[in-house]
């Protein structure tokens, strides 16, 4: 099963949206190749003229001159094309992996830590980059004036023409023989710059672990050796970097040798060599061009071969297996779509045409992360619209990936999970936030303001609802009394711990959403807050149907209680009405 | 060079570490030299082959001569590239060491911070700034040496013999490279304006890449996957745009110099040719005319790039005056010997933070080895703080005395010895769950795990105790990191251990079992437990009630007596707790 590059596939759609761009591009190269190639022969012609002691006009001397300054021109606008190319295509790279998280399952981001896909997105990305400004098209445009070179020194002289075209084979070989050492070392030395990367903000978060313990030499080591693999991988990358450029200088001087020698050998060989002076300062000009190309590939290699390793990573990250992402429009139950604040008393059923099919509903769900160790084992949960359920467990029991299995993010081995009657992994991420407000155990702040962790800057909810949430989370005094108020940049320590499950509560509900999951949202907090805290969720519960995660101390009225213990096999419900 | 990382002195000068790769630039001198002035080998080679193609022609020489000077020019040319293999290879190495020694003492200082300093004007996020302008400025000191001998040293090399040749035309055809670089000089700005603005846009699409990837599980959840692309395509439109405007100001206009530069070939060619034809300034032979032109056309080549080493040491000056404030070396520290069981003596005990109203103040209290002091109190008491502050991260007023010996007086390597420490954060590093718990040291950690509830947990796992935890061991449960947290704690045991709120993501089975093994794993150090779940309180030696700044050193009976908020508290957790075990 070979399919191609996702890189490359996403390189052609940019040459494929770009016409025009590309033909100037190509233009620009032929150009350059063309007027490249013809100084060396006015050159000849005039130390031809010279040698036989014969005056020469200006002409030459400016034809020559125009040759050099048009081949300058192409020179730069083929580089400025090739950076507006380069860019184009990095950019189409980055939108494409930028789309891909998108549709990534929910595992992958649990398995991989964000900074290493982060570092995807830029320094794999920027290889790309610098493989296609001084690289691949830059490569191509040398390769064909290769071709070019060649193909004059075989009509200046066949003999050395000859013998260049049985050298090139050998010499590919060789460039291919460095290419792959340096390839592997590229490799080790990504992987560890990558975990020395990840060592320097993990430290600085760890700080305080790090000094209690007296571990800094501890970490220190650990980046010593970060540094170490990345430093062997890369001494060996030198290596071959440093003795390619001077082979292929060495061997075209070798070549420029022979010739000579044949050229002076006269009889037979005067046919296949012979040539006057300004033939041999011409030729001598083309073989330095020839193998100047090949030089040139000398220097990138390792621009180049690093780039391969990021393509690779890249391919392996846009390869990584999908999710299916719900398309279909779900049928919001009609209490949510129309009017959040339309009244639906809990559990009344009556009153709530809309909702026919339970707000949340689990039947027969076995699940787990990892093939071959289930977490949740047959389990069995109905959540009237309205009803108040809390989930209670030990300690790794499974009441976290209930969550995780009603909002959608994995779906289970076996059973179905449903939300108001739609398969809850069938539920447009769009619609979600209607659906579920979801306050975590901590509180994933983005970069921004406050209004900003409530809005995950969503166009759709208005100031209005912002500070509606913030009132009802009971934090819109507190925000207010700031000198920016909502628009005050958020920064760690601005919030205390309560604060901040405050705010979590008022991310969760700025949509109105119409299920409210909880998940230990007391665990870190003293009782006294813990108070202010269930103040907030009774009011941000009201007219909700609210799932909980609680150890304890949750005291819900009127709610029940649903035990889940996966190792038990059984989902046994114990529903106990207080 | 193996093994331990190396101390270096006066790492605040960039002088020093030139000095440290002495021999290896030797080695670059030498090489360097000797390659350069190589250079002009070629040149005057391949002047000096047509030369005898001509004569060869003319009769004047024989085939014998053209065999001895082709194989001669190969020769040297092979020598030349030696050296070249060896200057560059040493180069390589010596920015290969400079980086590594840069990035060890910049991390090096970094892990020596405390907390409030890495956080104070965001000196953490600077710190892993300079640790990647590392890169830059290293890449501007290799290409500085690298620059040295071939730019400076061949350049001098092409203008002797230019100069050998033929004086007169030399000098006319100098004119033009200087116009090429007062050109590049006056451009400079717009360069390095535009140079600057594009890594300004690549800086705000790495905050945007780190915001869309980090965080992308919460957009999900919360349905702003398809804004949070849009906003994602605004910051790379952007940085298309200025990405595009740098580099061409930087690449395109190499090919503009050298057409400059190359006006003098004109003139070579010209009055060039009237030498060999005897109406010149001198007599020159087809020989003096090839090498003359050749050299001119390397020297034009090379002179068009010397704009760009200057742009290459500007950027390196840029990122090295970014990188010069955190280059300081450490002392060289001490073993953090686990101190002996010890009394514990606070006395009179108040913390302010700097310009800021005291936490609490007037703390006294007394703890034999193997007490076990529960501390609680409502929201914002200071409990958090009070345990801090066994950490000296900030000064204290009063006195902690951990065995006689005043704790403000007692050096950091001391204070590890003598104080373990657990707090809200589980702060795991991005290793196996064995070495998070063992930290570098010999030890069982499965031990630790089963002191803790986790070791069938842990068996269950993939990989067993070998499962890595994920940076900030995201791959584990909020309660499995905490657990692990305090295994590390028990691991590493010391005289006075703090526990932050050791149990808030546990049940209450299972924090019982874990808190009958803390007693037997910690029999002789003292522990402070900092919590709000008062289930234990009536075991524990002595309980501290802190409010609103007061404190109340007391004990379990007492305080249901006279403190009806910690009454309170307490009934209100006991209930909740049954209710929940039913």
């Amino acid at each position: 099963m070979k399919r191609r590059s996702p890189v490359f596939s996403s390189a052609l759609t940019t040459i494929r949206e770009h016409p025009v761009l590309f033909a100037g591009l190509l233009f620009a190269i032929a150009g350059a190749i063309t007027t490249g190639i013809l100084p060396p022969l006015v050159l000849e012609a005039l130390i031809n003229r010279l040698t036989e002691g014969k005056a020469f006009s200006l002409f030459p001397v400016f034809a020559y001159f125009f040759l050099l300054t048009a081949s300058g021109l192409f020179d730069a606008s083929k580089e400025s094309l090739i950076t507006i190319f380069g860019q184009k295509i990095t950019r189409g790279l980055r939108h494409e992996m930028c789309a891909k998280l998108s549709r990534l399952p929910a595992a992958y981001f649990q398995k991989n830590e964000s900074g290493v896909t982060a570092s995807r997105f830029v320094n794999d990305v920027d290889t790309v980059e610098a493989l296609f400004a001084s690289g691949i098209i830059g490569m191509a445009a040398d390769f064909c004036k290769v071709i070019s070179i060649l193909a004059v020194i075989f009509v200046k002289s066949r003999g050395l023409g000859i013998l260049l075209m049985l050298a090139a084979p050998l010499l590919f070989a060789l460039t291919r023989l460095f290419q792959k050492r340096m390839l592997s070392a590229q490799l080790v030395n990504r992987a560890a710059v990558g975990l020395a990367n990840n060592h320097v903000p993990e430290t600085i978060k760890n700080i305080r672990m790090i000094r209690s313990f007296h571990k800094e030499s501890f970490m220190e080591k650990k980046y010593g050796n970060y540094i170490r693999q990345s430093y062997r991988a890369v001494e060996k990358a030198n290596f071959y970097d440093a003795v390619y450029s001077p082979i292929v200088i060495t061997i075209s001087a070798v070549f420029i040798a022979v010739m000579m020698i044949f050229a002076a050998k006269g009889g037979n060989f005067q046919v296949f060599f012979g040539m006057s002076a300004g033939t041999a300062v011409a030729v001598i000009a083309y073989v330095g061009k020839v193998f100047e190309p090949l030089e040139s590939i000398g220097m990138e290699i390792q621009n180049i071969q690093s780039a391969v390793a990021g393509v690779c990573r890249i391919n392996e990250f846009l390869r990584e297996e999908e999710r299916d992402v719900p398309q279909n429009e779900m049928e919001l139950p009609k209490e949510i779509s129309s009017q959040p604040d339309s009244s639906c008393v809990s559990g009344d059923e009556s009153s709530c045409p809309g909702s026919n099919f339970p707000a949340a509903e689990l039947v027969n769900v076995s699940f787990g992360y990892d093939s071959g160790q289930e977490i949740l084992h047959d389990v069995t949960l109905t959540v009237m619209p309205g009803d108040n359920v809390t989930l209670v467990g030990r300690t790794g029991a499974g009441k976290s990936t209930v969550f995780k299995l009603l909002l959608g993010m994995y779906r289970p081995w076996s059973g179905r999970i449903r939300i108001f009657g739609t398969d809850a992994d069938q539920i447009p991420d769009g619609q979600k936030r209607k659906l579920f407000g979801y306050v975590e155990q901590t509180f994933p702040t983005i970069p921004g303001t406050i209004a900003d962790q409530i809005t995950l800057k969503s166009p759709d909810i208005s100031g209005q609802q912002t500070k509606k949430a913030l009132e009802t989370a009971g934090l819109w005094e507190t925000v207010n009394a700031m000198e920016k108020g909502i628009d005050t940049l958020y920064h760690p320590g601005l919030f205390s711990q309560g604060q901040l499950q405050l705010l979590s509560i008022a991310r969760a509900i700025a949509a109105e959403p119409a299920i409210l999951l909880l998940d230990e949202i007391t665990a870190n907090l003293d009782s006294v807050t813990e108070e202010k805290v269930l103040a907030a969720l009774k009011r941000a519960s009201e007219k909700r149907t609210v799932i909980s995660i609680s150890h304890r101390l949750y005291l819900q009225e009127g709610g029940r209680r649903f035990r889940v213990d996966g190792k038990k096999g059984g989902g046994e419900s114990e529903d106990m009405i207080n | 060079m193996e093994g331990e990382p190396r101390r270096i002195e006066n790492p605040e000068r960039i002088t020093t570490y030139f000095r440290l790769e002495k021999w290896t630039l030797a080695v670059i001198t030498v090489t360097g030299i000797f390659y350069n002035a190589g250079m002009t080998a070629g040149p005057w080679f391949e002047g000096q082959l047509a030369q005898r193609l001509v004569d060869i022609i003319a009769g004047k020489k024989t085939f014998s001569d053209m065999v001895l000077l082709a194989l001669l020019y190969a020769a040297v040319i092979f020598a030349v590239q030696t050296m070249r293999y060896v200057k560059r290879l040493f180069v390589r190495r010596f920015a290969n060491h400079i980086n590594r020694d840069m990035k060890q003492i910049l991390y090096r200082s970094l892990v020596h911070k405390k907390k409030e300093e890495l956080e104070k004007e965001s000196v953490g996020a600077m710190m892993t700034r300079a640790i990647s302008d590392v890169d830059v400025c290293v890449e501007g000191m290799r290409k500085f040496t690298t620059e040295i001998f071939d730019t400076g040293v061949v350049m001098a090399a092409y203008l002797v013999m230019l100069f050998f040749y033929d004086w007169r035309l030399t000098l006319l055809s100098l004119c033009f490279p200087p116009a090429a670089y007062f050109i590049a000089e006056k451009l400079k700005k717009t360069v390095s304006r535009c140079a600057a603005e594009s890594k300004e846009s690549a800086g705000h699409l790495n905050e945007a890449t780190l915001d869309r990837v980090g965080n992308a599980l919460t957009y999900r959840v919360y349905g702003q996957d398809e804004n949070r692309n849009a906003d994602y395509e605004v910051c790379l439109a952007d940085y298309e745009k200025k990405a595009v405007r740098a580099n061409i100001w930087e690449t395109a206009m190499q090919p503009l110099y050298q057409i400059i530069s190359m006006m003098g070939a004109v003139f070579i060619l010209w009055f060039g040719g009237k030498n060999v034809l005897g109406s010149g300034w001198t007599s020159w032979d087809i020989a003096a005319f090839t090498t003359f032109l050749s050299c001119f056309a390397k020297l034009a080549a090379k002179s068009s790039k010397a704009a760009k080493l200057f742009n290459a040491v500007q950027k390196a000056q840029v990122s090295w005056k970014r990188i010069q404030p955190f280059m300081q070396e450490t002392e060289p520290e001490e073993e953090a010997a686990a101190g002996k069981p010890a009394r514990l003596q606070v006395s009179g005990l108040s913390f302010s933070y700097p310009g800021g109203a005291p936490v609490f103040q007037e703390v006294s209290f007394l703890a034999e080895p193997g007490e076990l002091i529960g501390v609680t109190g409502p929201v914002a008491c200071g409990k958090s703080t009070l345990g801090r502050v066994f950490l000296k991260e900030l000064p204290y007023q009063g006195s902690i005395r951990l065995g006689g010996r005043e704790l403000s007086e007692m050096t950091q390597a001391e204070i590890s010895g003598a104080v373990g420490y657990m707090g809200h954060q589980p702060e795991l590093i991005s290793a196996d769950i064995e070495e998070n718990i063992l930290l570098g040291d010999e030890g069982n950690a499965m031990e630790y795990l089963r002191a803790v509830c986790m070791e069938e947990e842990t068996a269950q796992m993939p990989e067993g105790i070998h499962t890595t935890v994920g940076t900030a061991g995201m791959r584990l449960s909020g309660g499995q990191q905490a657990r692990i947290a305090l295994a590390r704690t028990l691991c590493h045991r010391k005289p006075l251990i703090i526990l932050d709120d050791p149990f808030s993501a546990v049940d209450r089975k299972t924090e019982e079992e874990i808190m009958n093994n803390l007693r037997k794993l910690a029999q002789g150090s003292t522990i402070l437990l900092l919590t709000h779940r008062l289930t234990f309180f009536p075991e524990l030696n002595q309980v501290i009630w802190m409010d609103d700044g007061r404190v109340i050193v007391s004990c379990h009976e007492e305080l249901m007596n006279s403190h009806a908020d910690y009454a309170r508290l307490y009934r209100m957790q006991e209930k909740g707790g049954e209710s929940h075990e039913a």
